[in-house]
């Protein structure tokens, strides 16, 4: 038998329950709809950001030696252009080594200095920090123009360390950057305990410093070398005759020949960046800094 | 001696003495190659010009002058010899449009003249290639005119003045014109069309007001290609960039206005610093050379300077190779116009910004 105590209280219990799945109900459509609208946003920037990619890849294929939209084929005539051109084979070549040079520079300057700054007790640390970074303040054409007028007073020409060094200049904030966002979380105590247990400095920062900041520093390096691959601004000063670098030879391609070839050259650029990143992560393991 | 040493027999003192003569090494060998053969330092272009410059002209050059040519062909040019010593110029010689060369003579970056006696090929020369509107010398020209479509049934276009005709309105391809050389001569030739004459500013910017609808681009190759694709059907062009698609079976031609056609320069002048000016010359005059202007003339479709130079028919046909055609040259006074420069782009960018 049930008491009349519980028969308000069972109806009340009821009530809250239809009451709370009400709730639920009415709280579960606003939420659906944020989901939905954030999946759409979503889209809407992941559209944004591979248009002019689509775009590159469209022009790329397209046999009339205009861009023209719809595409009126495929044709990979432009492809053959590109790497038949001796101009174009070379100047990617260069464009590579170049980038390969200033990965390193950069990435060895660029982690010492952020080691420096966040470990080294520095006075003013927050102003060398400023100074590191300010070459991203700076035009980058105005940084060519200077580095061409240096070299130009000091009577070196336009040589190959010139235009790297330029590219470093460049380069060194992306890895100051990153690697100092990695040591803000670091734990010293690690370093510490390794001391205690007997390795010396050397060993310490081989074997603990050093993983532990790698992520940052391999972040950065990727940085430099996408920056220094597409640099423009920098470049066109400090490029030497017959020495140009892709970006600056696709500048004065387009100057004469607006056709494909720049199509085709583009996803080539963007082919070799995509594979130097899957190289990066088969050596470094790229998957496990994601976080970053 | 340790027994370290001993296997590897380098003390620090002979890696830094190494080290210090690898570096030195280094910084000498541009100034040892230097002392070797003459370098000239000149500026060309890109594209199938650079092409053969740079498979034929130049090396022949080289050859017969035993010296290193080296041919910046990445732009900007003329800050890069505003950056550079006058004393010791980046460049030899300045190849450039006549518009650069009148700011670069303006800036004391380069002569005002050749020497026909150190460059005997001037003899040659038509007058225009010489005349008070060029700086150094000219060695090539194109005529700024009209490229149009043939197959949109746009009718016979004999005039400039066509190019304002309301048929084009959407279709009319023009310039971004603080960017480039076509653009502005065009503005010069809109005062002579509709006022006083090159110089009138304020007839030129109402001429240019009523062009509206038009498309505009900031270089040749892009106005090219936009005729090419039919986005326009009539644009500014110089006759290079429409005779370069002969046999190529494109409905597109070029018109040359009966009042006359722009001229687009091809200059060269020495820099007054530079170290090999008898190089320099040497160069100017091997440029002017009809064989290499007829090398250079049916490779890129420029109207050669040397009226001693004989084309080829279907080159001869369409390029100014005659006085008669030459007398069509209308030539621009860049040096009135760079010193309005600012005020034009300024205006003209609030003409075409509405």
């Amino acid at each position: 038998m049930t008491s009349l105590a519980s028969r308000p209280q069972s109806r009340l219990t009821v009530s809250a329950a239809q009451t709370t799945t009400a709730a639920v109900r009415g709280r579960a459509v606003p939420r659906r709809w944020g989901r939905r609208l954030y999946l759409a946003a979503n889209i809407a920037i992941l559209i944004f950001l591979l248009a002019p990619i689509a775009i590159v890849i469209v022009f790329a294929l397209n046999p009339t030696p205009f861009i023209q939209f719809p595409p009126v084929g495929v044709s990979l005539r432009w492809f053959e252009k590109f790497f038949a051109s001796r101009d174009f084979i070379h100047a990617l070549g260069f464009s590579l080594e170049v980038a390969a040079m200033t990965t390193v520079a950069a990435t060895v300057l660029g982690a010492s200095a952020a080691l420096a700054i966040a470990r080294g007790n520095l006075p003013g640390s927050r102003l060398i920090v400023a100074t590191m970074l300010s070459p991203l303040m700076l035009p980058a054409i105005l940084t060519g123009l200077a580095l061409f007028q240096s070299y130009v007073l000091l009577d070196v020409g336009r040589p190959l360390w010139g235009l790297v060094a330029g590219h470093t200049l460049v380069t060194i904030p992306y890895v100051v950057r990153t690697t100092l966002a990695v040591l803000h979380n670091f734990d010293v105590r690690l370093e510490e305990a390794a001391q205690n247990l007997g390795a010396s400095p050397i060993r310490t920062f081989f074997e603990v410093t050093l993983p532990l900041v790698k992520p940052g520093v391999m972040a950065g390096a990727i940085f430099a070398f996408i920056v220094s691959f597409d640099q423009f601004p920098v470049s066109l000063f400090l490029v030497a005759p017959g020495s140009e670098t892709l970006p600056i030879t696709l500048f004065n391609y387009l100057k004469f020949d607006l056709d494909g070839t720049i199509g085709a050259a583009s996803v080539v650029s963007i082919l070799l960046a995509f594979i130097v990143v899957i190289a990066l992560d088969r050596i470094v393991g790229l998957r496990s800094y994601v976080k970053l | 001696m340790t027994a370290s040493s001993r296997r590897f027999p380098l003390s620090r003192r002979r890696l830094l003495t190494a080290a210090a003569s690898l570096g030195a090494g280094v910084i000498a060998a541009p100034y040892v190659a230097r002392a070797e053969e003459p370098v000239l330092n000149v500026t060309g272009w890109g594209g199938k010009w650079g092409d053969v410059m740079k498979a034929e002209i130049g090396p022949a050059f080289e050859t017969e002058f035993k010296c290193k040519l080296k041919t910046d062909t990445a732009l900007p040019f003329l800050p890069k010899l505003q950056a550079s010593s006058r004393s010791a110029p980046v460049y030899d010689v300045l190849h450039t449009n006549s518009n650069e060369q009148w700011a670069a003579v303006e800036m004391g970056l380069v002569e005002p003249k050749v020497d026909p006696k150190l460059v005997p090929n001037i003899a040659d020369v038509y007058p225009y290639a010489v005349s008070d509107k060029i700086v150094g010398v000219c060695i090539f020209t194109s005529a700024i005119g009209l490229g149009m479509r043939t197959d949109k049934g746009y009718g016979n276009v004999t005039s400039w003045k066509d190019y304002w005709d309301a048929k084009f309105n959407g279709a009319r391809g023009g310039y971004v014109i603080p960017a480039n050389s076509l653009g502005q001569a065009f503005v010069m030739m809109c005062g002579t069309l509709y006022g006083k004459g090159q110089t009138d500013l304020d007839a030129a910017y109402a001429a240019l007001e009523k062009l509206k609808p038009i498309k505009l681009v900031d270089f040749t190759g892009a106005m090219e290609k936009l005729i090419l694709s039919g986005e326009a059907g009539i644009g500014i062009l110089h006759d290079s960039g429409i005779y370069r698609y002969d046999g190529q079976n494109q409905p597109v031609d070029f018109v040359t206005p009966s009042e006359g056609v722009l001229s687009l320069e091809q200059v060269l002048s020495i820099t007054p610093g530079s170290k090999v000016k008898e190089l320099g010359n040497a160069y100017i005059n091997y440029m002017l050379r009809p064989d290499v202007q007829k090398r250079l003339a049916e490779t890129v479709w420029y109207s050669p300077a040397n009226k001693k130079v004989k084309l080829d028919a279907k080159y001869d046909a369409k390029l100014l190779t005659t006085p008669e055609k030459v007398s069509k040259l209308i030539q621009v006074d860049w040096k009135w116009y760079n010193a309005q420069k600012d005020e034009i782009d300024s205006r003209v960018n609030r003409i075409f910004r509405a």
